[in-house]
C-alpha cells in the first residue's frame, strides 16, 4: 500500500487524508449501529458472529429471506448458512479451540490433531460428549503434498493449515487406535491426541493433563475447585507437606487441589510425551517414572502402582459439578476419566458457555443470559451433543433484534 | 563382667534387630517370643537400617586430672573408661559428687576405675540405653552441667551408647505402655445456622475487606468463598478458616497476623495494618466463639479412646552410624538461644543465636532473615583439629529450605569471612554446593562441587544433605541417602585449614550469605562416610516419634485392641501419623472377620477438616491379614493434620464409619453455589480477530489470503492484529496493523486488473486527470467507486445509516484527494486505492 500510494509530499498527504477519513469512519460506524435491527443487519451479525466474515451477497439475501419468516425452522435454516460457511471451521472453530491445545493458551499456534478433530466433530455433529473418551481423529484426506498424520510429528496439519487447505471440505474421520498405533482402550479423544500430549504430557508429572482439560473443558482451573475436605490418601510422595517448613501452607492450600487432583490424574499413568522423539508414549500396565519423582519430599505420600483413578470431587463442594449418577466416579485410564468428567454438567455449561462468549462477546450477564444457557444446555444435550447446534442457537439469541 | 552383662535381662535378642517389649499398667513383660515376634512391626514403623554404631572420638574431658589408678581389668572396662567414666569423673561433671568417698553410688570415682565400672553398671540399661538412669537422672534436670537437661541426656546417652556398643553392632528395644484411658472431651461446634458468623465475622469483615477475590463472581474468583454475598455459601467456606476453641488459631487471624495477607488499611486510611486487621479479625472471631456454647461430643460417633503425643511410647531414635562425630546437633532444647552439641565430644560447640532464630516443634530450628546460630571460634577449634588428623569429613544436615531461589546461602559453613573457609554446605538455588580448602582449592574453596543443575535436586522440604570428603575423592554430595553422581576429584590436603575459624549455620560468620529455612539436625563426621553409611543415616529418619496406641477393645470385642499408629510433630503446625496397625496386645488374640471403614482422625473433640488419610480405608480386620505380633498394617500412607493447641495439649482420637457392628453415618458437606448476580453487559460489538479480519478482506475484495504479497504481510503483521473480539481491548497498533493489511488488500485488488473490473465496474482506472473524472461530490464517477466499496464493506441494503455515512466521508475523501497533484499517472488507481484502504480499514470491515 504504501509504496503504490507514497508519492512524494503529496502522496504522503495523501495517506494521511486517507487515514484521517479511516479513523473518522471507525467511529461512524461504530456510532451508526441502528438502534433496532432488520432482517438484513440480523443477518449480516449472525453470520459475523458464527462464520468470522460477512457474508456473500446472496448468502445475506437468504438468511435475510428466513429471518424475516421468523419461526424457528427458518431462523435455523438462516443460522445453518453460517454454520456451512467454510470460514466457521477454517477460522472461527479454529481460532475457538487452538488456546486449548497449548500451555500458554495461545491462538497463534498452528493447526494439529486436537484442533482438527474438534472440527471435524463439530462439522459431522459426532456428540461432543465423547469429546474426551473416543478412539477418533480427523485428518485431512483428497489434499496432495501433505505428509502423512504422524505420532511423531505436527507435519500433516501444520502444513495444511499453511496451505489453507479447506478444512470443512477435506477433514476425514479415522480410528485414532489405527492412525497413531494406539491400543484402543488407550484411546481418550481430544486427551490422547498429539497436540495434547505434547502440550500437557511433556515432562511434569501429567498433571498439567487433568488442569488443562478442567480449565479448557469444565471452565475451572484449579483454584476454583479446590476443596481442603478431601481425603489425602492419594496425594503422591512429590508434594511436600511442610513446603519452607510451614505445613499450613500444604493443609491451606495444597491439600486443596492436590486431594482432587492426584487420584485423576493417576489415569494418565501410562502416559508421557517423549520430547526427544517428538512422540507420546503409551506403556500399558507400566506407570511411567514422572510419577516417582522427588518421591523423597513426602516418604509417606502416595505411591502410584496402577493407572487407577477415583473422584473425590462427588462428595463436598464439588459435587455441585454436577457428575453423572450413572457412572461409577472411579476407574482405570483415560478413557473412563474422560467419560467422567465429559459426563458431568458442568462439561456441558462450559462448552455452552464458551460457544455464548464467543459468538455474544460477553459471559452471561443477567437472567434472561442466563435463562439462555439453560436452554443452550438443554438443546445441546436434546441434540446428541452437536456443538454446531449451540453456536447456531447462540448466534440466533446474539443476533439482535 | 562382659558375661554379666549379656546376661542382663534386657540384652538384646539378635544383631540388627530390635525388642518389642509390651507392657501393661504393671509393667507386664511379655514373652521373648512375642518380642522377638514384633520385631518387623516396629522395624516397619520406625526406620530401618543397621544398627546404630557409635565411637566415642578420644578427646580430652574438661578438666579431668590423669589417672594413676589400676589399670582396666579387661576390655569392657577400657571401654568404659573411655567412653563414659573419662567424661564424668571430671569436678564440673557428676565426679563433683560421685568421687571417691562421696555420694553413693560413686560410678565416677577416679582413683579405680574398675570399681567405678561395678557402681555404674546397675546405673545403665544396656538393651535400651535410653532408659539409663545416669540418662534419666541427667535429662531430669539432677545436676546437669549445662542449662538444657535435654542436651546432658542425650549427651549421656551417647557416651553410653558409645560404651555399649564398643564399636560393634548394638541393638535396642521398645517398650510399649498401655496407655491411659481417656474418653473424647468436649468441644465448640458450628451450629447450623449461620446468623452468628454472619453477624460477627462475614458481615463486618469477610463482606467489607475479602469481596475482591473470596467470591464466585470476582474479577479473580479465589476459592474458598467465604466473602459470598450468599451467607450460606460462606459459612461453608468459612468453618474451616475458624477455630472456635482456640480462635487466635485461626487461619483468618493467622493470614493476617503472620503471613501479612491482604490486610486492610487503618480507619483513617493509611497503609496497611497486618496488626490492626489481624486483631479486628481475632476479636470477631472470639465475639463469635463466644456466643456458642461447648457442646459434648456427637454420641453417635464411633469413636477409640483418646490420646496426647507424649502418652504414646517413645519410639527410639533410628539406627544411625555416628562413629566418627565430632560435633552433632539435634535442636531438642525447644527454648532459649543456645543449640547443644551432643556429640559427646568435648568441647561441646555448642551454637548461639543471633536474630530471628526460633525453634520448630518436633526438634529444629527455623533461620529467618538475619539470624544465625554459630559456636565459638575456641569450641570449634576441635573440628580443624580432628579433621585435619584424618584429613576427611562429612557434614551432615536434615535441612527444608525456605524457598528454591536463594543463592550463595550457607547452610553449614566452618568459615573465617565472607571469602576465606574450612569448609561449606550452600544452597545455590535448586543446587547444593559444597566447599573445600585444600591445597587443590583457593582459601574460599573455590572452586566448589555443585549438584547437577539439570536434575534441580534441591526441594523446599525436608532432605537430607551430605557432604563428604576424603583425600581420593574430593567432595561428594549425597541427598535423601543417594549418592548425587557429583564429584569433584579435586581432594588434597587440609593442612591449610585455619582453626581459628568458627562453625556457623544459615548464614556467613558476618552475617551475610544468608539462608532461610529448618534444620532438624546437623552432624560434623572426621571421617568420609561410605555410600551405604549416609543411607543408613538417611534412613534412620530424624524427629521425635511416638507410638500411639488408641484403644478400640470395645469396639472390635478384641482383648487389648489397638490401632496403633506412630506419631510425630511434623513441624511446628501439624503432626504426621504414619502406619496405622490395628494390633491386639494379648497374644492370645484371634481378631477375625471385623470390618472397619472410613477413619478419620480427631483432635480436641472434632474430626478434623484436612489431612484426613485414611476417610477412605475400608478392609476386613483379623483372618488371614492379621499377624498376633506385627498386627495388620491398615494404610503406608501417611496423615499431615494441623496442631490446634500444642504438643502438650492436643488430644487425637479415632473415629470409624464402621467398626465391627458399630457404625455411623459420616456427613459430607454439601456443595453450595452462590446465587449468580447481575453485571452490566459488555458492550454489544466485537472486533474481528486476526483471521476473521484477513479472510473478511479476502472474501470482500477477492484477493485470495494465499496471495503472496497479502500472505507475507499477513504473517508479520498478524500478532499485532487483535486476537480478541473483545473491543474493551483494543488499542491503536491494532488499527495499525489493520489499516497496513487492508492497504496491502487494495494495492492488490486495484492492480490486477481482472479484479478491480470486477468489484469497481465502469471505473476507467488509465485517467490520469482525476479531479476532472471524479468531477464534484457523488458525481456518477465517483460513485463508481464509494457504491461498491459500500456495498462489499457495509452490505447492500444493510444499515443504511452507516451506508451514507461512508458514502459521505468516501466522497470527502476524493474531494480532498483530487487537490493533491489530482492530474499525474495513476492518479484515478492510487485514490480509488486510497478509498478502498478507508474503508476495507474502517470499522465496517473490522467490527462485527
Amino acid at each position: 500500500m504504501a509504496t503504490k500510494i507514497h508519492n512524494g509530499t503529496k502522496g504522503s498527504q495523501l495517506t494521511r487524508t486517507a487515514v484521517s477519513a479511516l479513523c473518522a469512519l471507525s467511529v461512524l460506524t461504530q456510532l451508526a449501529s441502528p438502534a433496532v435491527a432488520g432482517p438484513r443487519e440480523q443477518a449480516v451479525r449472525l453470520h459475523n458472529r458464527i462464520a468470522g466474515v460477512p457474508p456473500s451477497p446472496a448468502d445475506l439475501d437468504t438468511m435475510a429471506g428466513f429471518i424475516q419468516q421468523g419461526d424457528p425452522a427458518s431462523l435455523q435454516a438462516a443460522a445453518a448458512i453460517a454454520t456451512s460457511n467454510a470460514s466457521f471451521y477454517n477460522v472461527t472453530l479454529k481460532n475457538f479451540v487452538t488456546p486449548w491445545t497449548n500451555r500458554d493458551q495461545t491462538v497463534f499456534a498452528p493447526l494439529n490433531d486436537y484442533t482438527a478433530t474438534v472440527i471435524g466433530m463439530v462439522r459431522d455433529n459426532v456428540p461432543f460428549n465423547t469429546a474426551l473418551s473416543a478412539d477418533i481423529l480427523y485428518t485431512i484426506d483428497n489434499v496432495s503434498g501433505l505428509p502423512a498424520p504422524s505420532l511423531s510429528n505436527n507435519d500433516h496439519y501444520a502444513t495444511a493449515d499453511a496451505n489453507g487447505v479447506d478444512l470443512k471440505a477435506n477433514l476425514a474421520q479415522k480410528l485414532q487406535s489405527s492412525v497413531y498405533g494406539l491400543p484402543p482402550a488407550a484411546t481418550a479423544g481430544l486427551i490422547t491426541t498429539r497436540g495434547s500430549a505434547s502440550a500437557f504430557f511433556v515432562a511434569g508429572t501429567n498433571r498439567a493433563m487433568f488442569r488443562f482439560t478442567l480449565i479448557n473443558h469444565l471452565c475451572r482451573d484449579m483454584e476454583q475447585v479446590q476443596d481442603t475436605t478431601r481425603p489425602t490418601d492419594r496425594i503422591r510422595q512429590d508434594v511436600a507437606r511442610s513446603p519452607g517448613g510451614d505445613s499450613r501452607i500444604f493443609l491451606n492450600s495444597c491439600v486443596g487441589c492436590h486431594s482432587g487432583m492426584d487420584p485423576m490424574a493417576q489415569a494418565f499413568a501410562y502416559y508421557n510425551f517423549d520430547a526427544t522423539a517428538g512422540a507420546m508414549q503409551y506403556t500399558s500396565g507400566q506407570v511411567q517414572p514422572k510419577y516417582f519423582i522427588n518421591s523423597d519430599n513426602f516418604k509417606s505420600g502416595f505411591v502410584t502402582p496402577d493407572d487407577s483413578w477415583a473422584n473425590r470431587w462427588r462428595q463436598g463442594q464439588n459435587s455441585t459439578l454436577g457428575w453423572s449418577p450413572s457412572l461409577p466416579g472411579n476407574g482405570n485410564g483415560a478413557k473412563s476419566l474422560g467419560q467422567e468428567l465429559a459426563s458431568s454438567d458442568a462439561f456441558t455449561d462450559c462448552q455452552v458457555q464458551k460457544v455464548f462468549k464467543a459468538v455474544c462477546f460477553r459471559a452471561p450477564s443477567d437472567q434472561p443470559d442466563r435463562n439462555e444457557i439453560d436452554q443452550l444446555k438443554l438443546n445441546f444435550r436434546n441434540s446428541n451433543y452437536s456443538l454446531k447446534q449451540v453456536f447456531a442457537d447462540a448466534g440466533l439469541y446474539c443476533r439482535g433484534q | 563382667m562382659i558375661t554379666e552383662k549379656i546376661m542382663h535381662p534386657f540384652e538384646p535378642l539378635t544383631t540388627g534387630a530390635r525388642a518389642l517389649q509390651l507392657m501393661t499398667k504393671g509393667a507386664r513383660l511379655l514373652q521373648s517370643a512375642l518380642a522377638l515376634t514384633a520385631l518387623a512391626t516396629l522395624a516397619a514403623c520406625s526406620a530401618g537400617g543397621a544398627p546404630t554404631v557409635v565411637n566415642q572420638q578420644a578427646t580430652p574431658g574438661p578438666t579431668a586430672s590423669s589417672y594413676t589408678g589400676p589399670a582396666a581389668a579387661n576390655a569392657d572396662v577400657q571401654s568404659f573408661k573411655i567412653n563414659l567414666w573419662e567424661n564424668i569423673r571430671v569436678s564440673s561433671r557428676c565426679g563433683g559428687c560421685h568421687h571417691e568417698g562421696g555420694q553413693s553410688p560413686m560410678f565416677a570415682r577416679s582413683d579405680d576405675v574398675n570399681l567405678a565400672y561395678q557402681a555404674a553398671n546397675p546405673l545403665v540399661n544396656f538393651s535400651a540405653p535410653e532408659q539409663s538412669t545416669l540418662v534419666l537422672k541427667v535429662s531430669g534436670g539432677h545436676n546437669c552441667w549445662v542449662a538444657d537437661p535435654k542436651a546432658c541426656g542425650d549427651t549421656m546417652l551417647t557416651w553410653i551408647k558409645a560404651w555399649v556398643g564398643g564399636g560393634s553392632s548394638s541393638s535396642t528395644g521398645v517398650t510399649l505402655e498401655t496407655p491411659p484411658s481417656q474418653t473424647v472431651g468436649a468441644n465448640k461446634q458450628f451450629p447450623a445456622d449461620s446468623s452468628g458468623f454472619q453477624t460477627y465475622v462475614w458481615t463486618p469483615i469477610l463482606r467489607q475487606f475479602c469481596t475482591n477475590c473470596h467470591r464466585s463472581d470476582a474479577a479473580t474468583p479465589q476459592q474458598p468463598y467465604f466473602a459470598s454475598s450468599d451467607p450460606t455459601e460462606a459459612y461453608a467456606a468459612a468453618q474451616p478458616k475458624i477455630d472456635l476453641n482456640t480462635p487466635a488459631n485461626s487461619r483468618f487471624v493467622v493470614r493476617l497476623r503472620d503471613e501479612h495477607h491482604n490486610c486492610w488499611t487503618t480507619p483513617s486510611g493509611g497503609a496497611a495494618d497486618c496488626a490492626g486487621s489481624s486483631a479486628a479479625m481475632l476479636q470477631a472471631i472470639t465475639d463469635y466463639a463466644n456466643t456458642i456454647s461447648v457442646t459434648q461430643v456427637d454420641p453417635t460417633l464411633v469413636l477409640s479412646k483418646a490420646l496426647s503425643l507424649k502418652q504414646g511410647t517413645v519410639a527410639s531414635g533410628g539406627n544411625r552410624y555416628e562413629a566418627n562425630l565430632v560435633a552433632k546437633y539435634e535442636f531438642k532444647t525447644g527454648t532459649g538461644t543456645i543449640a547443644y552439641d551432643t556429640s559427646g565430644v568435648n568441647p561441646s560447640a555448642d551454637l548461639n543465636f543471633t536474630g530471628p532464630v526460633s525453634w520448630v516443634g518436633g526438634w529444629g530450628i527455623n533461620i529467618a532473615t538475619g539470624g544465625k546460630a554459630q559456636a565459638s571460634t575456641a569450641s570449634s577449634k576441635k573440628l580443624s583439629d580432628m579433621i585435619t588428623s584424618t584429613g576427611e569429613y562429612t557434614i551432615e544436615a536434615w535441612a527444608a529450605p525456605n524457598d528454591v531461589a536463594q543463592t550463595g546461602a550457607n547452610i553449614v559453613s566452618y568459615s573465617g569471612s565472607d571469602t576465606t573457609r574450612n569448609a561449606s554446605l550452600i544452597q545455590d538455588a535448586m543446587q547444593y554446593e559444597g566447599r573445600t580448602r585444600s591445597d587443590k582449592t583457593d582459601t574460599d574453596g573455590k572452586p566448589g562441587l555443585m549438584t547437577n543443575a539439570a536434575t534441580n535436586p534441591v526441594q523446599a522440604a525436608l532432605q537430607h544433605v551430605v557432604l563428604t570428603y576424603d583425600p581420593v575423592n574430593g567432595q561428594k554430595l549425597y541427598i535423601n541417602g543417594v549418592f548425587t553422581g557429583s564429584v569433584d576429584n579435586k581432594g588434597g590436603s587440609l593442612g591449610s585449614w585455619d582453626n581459628t575459624f568458627a562453625l556457623v549455620l544459615g548464614a556467613e560468620t558476618t552475617g551475610k550469605r544468608q539462608w532461610q529455612g529448618v534444620l532438624k539436625f546437623v552432624a560434623i563426621h572426621n571421617r568420609a562416610l561410605t555410600a551405604a553409611q549416609v543411607t543408613q543415616n538417611f534412613n534412620a529418619g530424624v524427629g521425635e516419634r511416638y507410638f500411639l496406641l488408641f484403644d478400640v477393645a470395645a469396639l472390635t470385642g478384641v482383648s487389648q485392641a489397638y490401632i496403633m499408629v506412630t506419631a510425630s510433630q511434623f513441624d511446628s503446625y501439624a503432626y504426621l501419623f504414619t502406619n496405622p496397625t490395628f494390633i491386639s496386645l494379648d497374644p492370645q488374640a484371634a481378631p477375625a472377620n471385623i470390618t472397619l471403614k472410613g477413619m478419620r482422625i480427631g483432635e480436641n473433640g472434632s474430626e478434623l477438616t484436612a489431612g484426613q488419610s485414611y476417610a477412605t480405608l475400608n478392609t476386613t480386620l483379623g483372618g488371614s491379614a492379621y499377624n498376633a505380633t506385627s498386627g495388620q498394617l491398615l494404610s503406608s500412607v501417611g496423615a499431615v493434620f494441623a496442631s490446634d493447641k500444642g504438643v502438650d495439649s492436643d488430644m487425637f482420637f479415632l473415629s470409624f464409619d464402621q467398626i465391627g457392628s458399630n457404625m455411623h453415618a459420616h456427613t459430607e458437606p454439601v456443595g453450595v453455589v452462590a446465587a449468580p448476580t447481575d453485571v452490566p453487559r459488555a458492550p454489544d460489538v466485537g472486533v474481528r480477530t486476526f483471521a476473521e479480519y484477513n479472510t473478511s478482506l479476502a472474501n470482500v475484495t477477492g484477493v485470495s489470503t494465499t496471495n503472496t504479497n497479502v500472505n507475507t504481510m499477513y504473517n508479520g503483521l498478524q500478532q499485532s492484529l487483535p486476537a480478541s473480539y473483545d473491543i474493551t481491548a483494543f488499542v491503536a497498533s491494532q488499527q495499525g496493523a489493520m489499516a497496513q493489511l487492508a492497504g496491502q488488500y487494495c494495492s492488490e485488488l486495484t492492480s490486477s486488473s481482472s479484479l478491480r473490473a470486477a468489484f469497481f465496474p465502469g471505473l476507467n482506472f488509465g485517467q490520469n486527470d482525476a479531479a476532472t473524472y471524479f468531477g464534484s461530490s457523488l458525481s456518477a464517477n465517483r460513485m463508481l467507486v464509494i457504491t461498491p466499496l459500500m456495498n462489499k464493506a457495509v452490505g447492500v441494503n444493510v444499515n443504511a445509516q452507516t451506508a451514507a455515512k461512508v458514502q459521505g466521508e468516501v466522497d470527502n475523501l476524493i474531494t480532498a484527494l483530487v487537490t493533491l497533484n489530482g492530474n499525474s499517472s495513476g492518479r484515478v488507481t492510487a485514490i480509488t486505492q486510497a478509498a478502498c484502504s478507508a474503508v476495507l480499514g474502517s470499522g465496517a470491515v473490522s467490527l462485527k
